[in-house]
């Protein structure tokens, strides 16, 4: 750091970096502030510098569109979705793969399932209504009233008349 | 042309940056992800914070961005350029780059900002030199020095053209140099290595371009002169 500031330096800075002090090295711009506040020399070679400064800060440079922001945004990152790691498969077991043969249309318990309600509606019905077995001509009758072992027997047994042609 | 001018240190120092409430309208992560999660951040996030935000498709992270280096960079290639659209062409393909390395970016290795003025610096030297091979020589505009026309704000107009003819007469490496420290209002250690030369370089550039600078606007400063002394 320079700390002694000549007249000549500081000429050397404001012909480089111009009037404001923000532009100078800072290494030296403390040193070259004070001489600028103290001598009138300095004073003067900065105001100078102050106009050159004020015509060069009118070169153009205009503001951006909003078309450019929009097509600056429209080419933004985009947040990417996580990728969900697909499930491993099970390997089938034999009764799986025979089930699919048989049912290739999904889910098999659908099925299965009104397969067994129709075979317990069915057994319900069956053992909750009556039997009634009539033969023509015979006065013989079979109930399900009566056990069916010995109705069965009695229903072999009623008819004594045997066909002349059984006989021979 | 638009009227809308940029002044050559706009953006480049903590005064002149927005101010808290805009990243309190900040929406998503950056108002509560991070050390301060659940919390309203009252502090600016930093570009570092904000390129890290970027890289994982932040929108208002992009957003204020933008908000933050456009119009620098813009300004830079302006002055450096002379036109405006491939200023705009530039300022694109600075903040392209920004979209595709953001993920790369490392916090602390080195100044965001600095960064984008070497590329925009680079990506406009780069034109200026294909140019040169194709340009013709009567395209370059030369300082006028004819009346003021009696309005006010052509006159400015026309000073303001003569300004950026007599710029882009310098020689490539003087006026980056005289863009980068007068106008983007860098450092002269910044300014050198953005151009990859030492300070005294940087200086010795600065102090041939005022120069030649001074020479070219003879005129134009004593006008200026003359309509400020109108004018007060």
């Amino acid at each position: 750091m320079r700390n002694e500031m000549t007249l000549e330096r500081l000429r050397e800075i404001v012909e480089a970096y111009g009037a404001s002090p923000a532009r100078w090295p800072q290494a030296e711009r403390l040193a070259a502030e004070g001489l600028a506040s103290s001598s009138r020399e300095a004073q003067a070679l900065v105001a100078d510098a102050a106009r050159f400064d004020a015509l060069l800060d009118m070169a153009p440079a205009e503001a951006p569109s909003a078309a450019l922001t929009e097509r600056l945004m429209a080419a933004r990152p985009r947040a990417v979705a996580p990728i969900v790691p697909a499930r491993p498969q099970k390997e089938k077991g034999f009764l799986r793969g025979l089930l699919e043969t048989v049912w290739p249309y999904g889910s098999a318990a659908f099925p299965a399932g009104t397969l067994a309600a129709a075979l317990v509606m069915g057994v319900a019905l069956g053992s909750a209504s009556d039997i009634s077995l009539s033969l023509t001509g015979t006065a013989v009758t079979a109930s399900t009233e009566t056990e069916t072992g010995e109705g069965l027997i009695a229903l072999a047994m009623a008819d004594q008349v045997w066909p002349e042609e059984w006989m021979q | 042309m638009a009227d809308r001018r940029l002044g050559p240190l706009q953006g480049a120092g903590a005064d002149r940056r927005p101010r808290i409430g805009s990243i309190q309208a900040l929406p998503g992560p950056l108002c509560s992800e991070g050390p301060t999660r659940g919390k309203i951040r009252l502090d600016r996030p930093s570009d570092d914070e904000l390129v890290a935000a970027v890289a994982s498709g932040d929108e208002a992270a992009c957003r204020a961005l933008v908000d933050r280096h456009l119009a620098r960079m813009l300004a830079l290639a302006r002055r450096m350029l002379g036109n405006h659209a491939d200023a705009e062409e530039v300022a694109q393909e600075v903040f392209l780059r920004v979209w595709t390395h953001a993920g790369r970016w490392e916090p602390g290795k080195a100044q965001f900002g600095t960064w984008l003025h070497r590329v925009a610096t680079n990506l406009c030297l780069d034109r200026l030199r294909r140019r040169r091979g194709t340009e013709d020589i009567d395209a370059i505009p030369e300082p006028a020095s004819g009346e003021p026309g009696p309005d006010r704000q052509l006159e400015q107009r026309e000073l303001a053209a003569r300004v950026d003819a007599a710029l882009q007469a310098l020689p490539e490496r003087q006026r980056a140099a005289m863009v980068l420290s007068h106008y983007q209002g860098l450092g002269n250690i910044e300014a050198a290595d953005i151009l990859g030369i030492s300070v005294e370089a940087v200086e010795s550039l600065l102090s041939r371009a005022r120069r030649q600078l001074r020479v070219a606007l003879a005129t134009e400063r004593d006008e200026l002169l003359r309509s400020k002394e109108t004018s007060a």
